[in-house]
């Protein structure tokens, strides 16, 4: 029922949405609002469809199905508290990495995020830590600095700003004593 | 033709620095494919600049062998770590993933490797003898409703596979459209679902999607199995497909090849339906259908030759029309323009060395991915003894830059942890990420063909059903969905 409920709440949010920009388009009869609305009434269909297999067969998986992970078959016990909050842990840091892109950048967020990773998935020797959150961030740095020069974000806060142009300035004169 | 050929080969060999210009573009397209989001159109674009300053054929060729060995790189990581290079190689970790698993990892790679290059160098002969009778039958019969009908049948194939139940297969799919919609809409340039954010009147790019559904899901799924003591760590297998297991998979071969083909030499379509369509052909044939997924080679197979076989036949839209099939047939078109050249019929007369050259490259590229492929092969499979712990936060900042790096967007990075979670709860719950990524990639392909077609037929849906082409392809899809119902409502269930 809650997996019905979100699915018919996507499609509400989306139909409503649709208002939005529910224009014609002059070379075009269906205009803007034509397909994603066929798309939404077929997702609703289907979402009644899944509804009543659940109700006429549980979750159980239908036969002759192809591709099916077996992650998809293993129920996974949440019950122990610890566990779960390392899931959630685990799920939330990138995009807490992602988010803090912007005002701290690449350079600086990149080997906290690194070590952070590595010891959420259990690696708890610190001499470990250390040593391969050095070597990753030396890859970073030589693959796609020094030989790609590719632009990565520098972060808008200082000191963190002023670290990324450090590191810039220092792969500059590299590059010009190559 | 084999005097052409011959020529080719000459010019292609007579020269240090153009063979210097394909050893990089064969080495650099393998190792550029094989990271997840960086792909070889990173490669493509940072290259660009540069290929002002070759001969225009010098300029293409690189492109072309770009083209052909980038395909096969993205397979590795498919294989060993579920993490697709690029969309194409996406069917691929279906079934050479749960290889890895098992401690098969050799034998997916080696399959990839042989099957990669036996679809690329057929698809570089057919393209040789055929660019020209095949374009032009092409412009005659190929037009907005048979691409339209093309991905209708894609996507009905693709809702067949990986999830749990049909039901769970096409939400899957509906849902990759409902995200395709997002940003603009393809016929009147309406910004659609941009949810105040001016980032996302461009849509939701392939690549951050893809990233996130497949690569960080992943990790995610691990990350769980870590936490709650679940984890094996995959296991290294170096024997490699015999003889004889390949020759039993002959037809898939020639199947793959033959879906390949023409899904490469329709623009716009390219390898990933190749891919897609090549694996779903594979399963539709199958006398065992339950397999696939669980680690069957013929799956790897299907996928890896159908991919490889469309790179040359996107050449054909290419060079006998000046249409640019996929990103990377476009920035050759970009090369040609370079060199004040215009892709089309007249470049056969006016440069026929240059053509020439082109499938010269493109058929010894295939045939590298057999030689380097394997010796890489052998090399890259240690890379499952690092510890997980080691790999994952490498695979996460790949996937962070690979992200980044395509349009410069933060957001870009967002959408791509974000598409993590969705994916690693939708497949918790038995949802098929492969049609969400299927849906998402022809949504926008599949909207826009079909409103040109009806302009074209002037709204006249019967008119779809005179063109032999569109009702195959259409019968084709709907069949599959009945079936599909049938069994939705008919199958019993496998276990509760």
């Amino acid at each position: 029922m809650i997996e019905t409920g979100v699915w018919a709440l996507i499609a509400l949010i989306f139909f409503a949405y649709s208002f939005e920009f529910n224009q014609p388009i002059e070379i075009y009869k269906f205009g803007a609002t034509g397909w994603p609305r066929v798309v939404l009434v077929l997702l609703l269909l289907v979402t009644a469809g899944n509804l009543y297999h659940h109700f006429k067969h549980g979750s159980a998986i239908q036969k002759g199905r192809v591709g099916i992970a077996e992650t998809d078959e293993s129920p996974t016990d949440y019950s122990n508290p610890a566990t779960l909050a390392k899931i959630i842990a685990i799920l939330f840091t990138p995009f807490l990495f992602a988010w803090l892109l912007k005002p701290v950048g690449m350079y600086s967020g990149a080997p906290v995020f690194i070590a952070a990773v590595i010891w959420l998935f259990g690696e708890r020797r610190w001499k470990w830590i250390v040593s391969i959150t050095i070597l990753i961030y030396a890859i970073l740095l030589g693959l796609f600095v020094v030989a790609l020069n590719a632009p990565l974000p520098q972060g808008n806060v200082s000191p963190f700003y002023d670290f990324s142009g450090f590191i810039l300035k220092m792969n500059t004169l590299l590059q010009k004593a190559w | 033709m084999v005097e052409n050929f011959l020529a080719g080969t000459a010019a292609l060999f007579g020269d240090p620095f153009t063979v210097a210009i394909f050893v990089f573009g064969v080495i650099g397209g393998m190792l550029f494919g094989a990271i997840p989001g960086v792909s070889m159109l990173t490669l493509a674009a940072i290259l660009l600049p540069f290929t002002a300053d070759l001969e225009p054929a010098q300029g293409v060729m690189l492109f072309a062998v770009i083209y052909c060995t980038g395909t096969y790189g993205g397979a590795i990581t498919a294989i060993l770590f579920n993490i697709p290079g690029a969309p194409e190689n996406a069917p691929t970790a279906f079934d050479g993933y749960p290889m890895t698993r098992k401690g098969q990892s050799g034998k997916a790679v080696g399959a990839a490797v042989l099957c990669s290059a036996i679809g690329g160098v057929a698809s570089a002969l057919v393209m040789m003898a055929a660019t020209e009778p095949l374009a032009n039958w092409a412009i005659r019969n190929i037009g907005p409703p048979e691409i339209f009908a093309l991905v209708f049948f894609g996507l009905a194939v693709a809702s067949s596979v990986g999830g749990r139940t049909i039901w769970k297969g096409w939400m899957s799919v509906l849902l990759g459209l409902l995200i395709a919609t997002i940003g603009q809409d393809p016929v009147g340039g309406i910004n659609r679902y941009n949810f105040g954010f001016t980032d996302l009147a461009a849509g939701i790019a392939f690549v951050p999607a893809i990233l996130g559904f497949f690569a960080v899901s992943e990790i995610f799924i691990q990350a769980e199995k870590k936490a709650t003591g679940k984890f094996d760590a995959p296991k290294v297998g170096m024997s490699f497909p015999s003889a004889m297991e390949l020759w039993m998979h002959k037809f898939a071969v020639l199947r793959s090849i033959l879906v390949g083909f023409f899904c490469g030499i329709l623009p716009g379509i390219g390898a990933t339906l190749a891919a897609f369509m090549g694996y779903g052909e594979a399963v539709r044939w199958s006398k065992n259908k339950e397999e696939f997924g669980t680690g069957k080679l013929e799956g790897v197979i299907s996928s890896e030759t159908a991919n490889n076989a469309a790179t040359g036949a996107a050449m054909i839209p290419l060079l006998a029309l000046g249409l640019p099939g996929g990103a990377l047939t476009a920035m050759m078109v970009a090369v040609f323009q370079m060199h004040d050249l215009e892709p089309g019929p007249l470049v056969f007369y006016n440069s026929p060395e240059l053509i020439w050259i082109v499938f010269a490259a493109m058929f010894y590229a295939n045939l590298s991915i057999l030689f380097i492929g394997l010796i890489e092969t052998k090399t890259i499979l240690y890379l499952l003894k690092i510890p997980f712990q080691f790999l994952a936060p490498l695979i996460l900042l790949l996937a962070t830059i690979g992200a980044y790096i395509s349009r410069g967007l933060v957001l870009d990075v967002m959408v791509m942890f974000g598409a993590g979670i969705i994916g690693f709860l939708l497949r918790r719950t038995g949802y098929s990420i492969p049609g969400i990524v299927l849906g998402l990639i022809l949504g926008k392909i599949g909207e826009q063909n079909f409103a040109q077609g009806m302009q074209m037929v002037h709204y006249d849906l019967g008119t779809y059903f005179s063109r032999p082409i569109c009702t195959i392809l259409i019968a084709a899809g709907a069949l599959t969905l009945a079936t599909g119902v049938y069994r939705a409502f008919a199958s019993p269930t496998n276990k509760a």
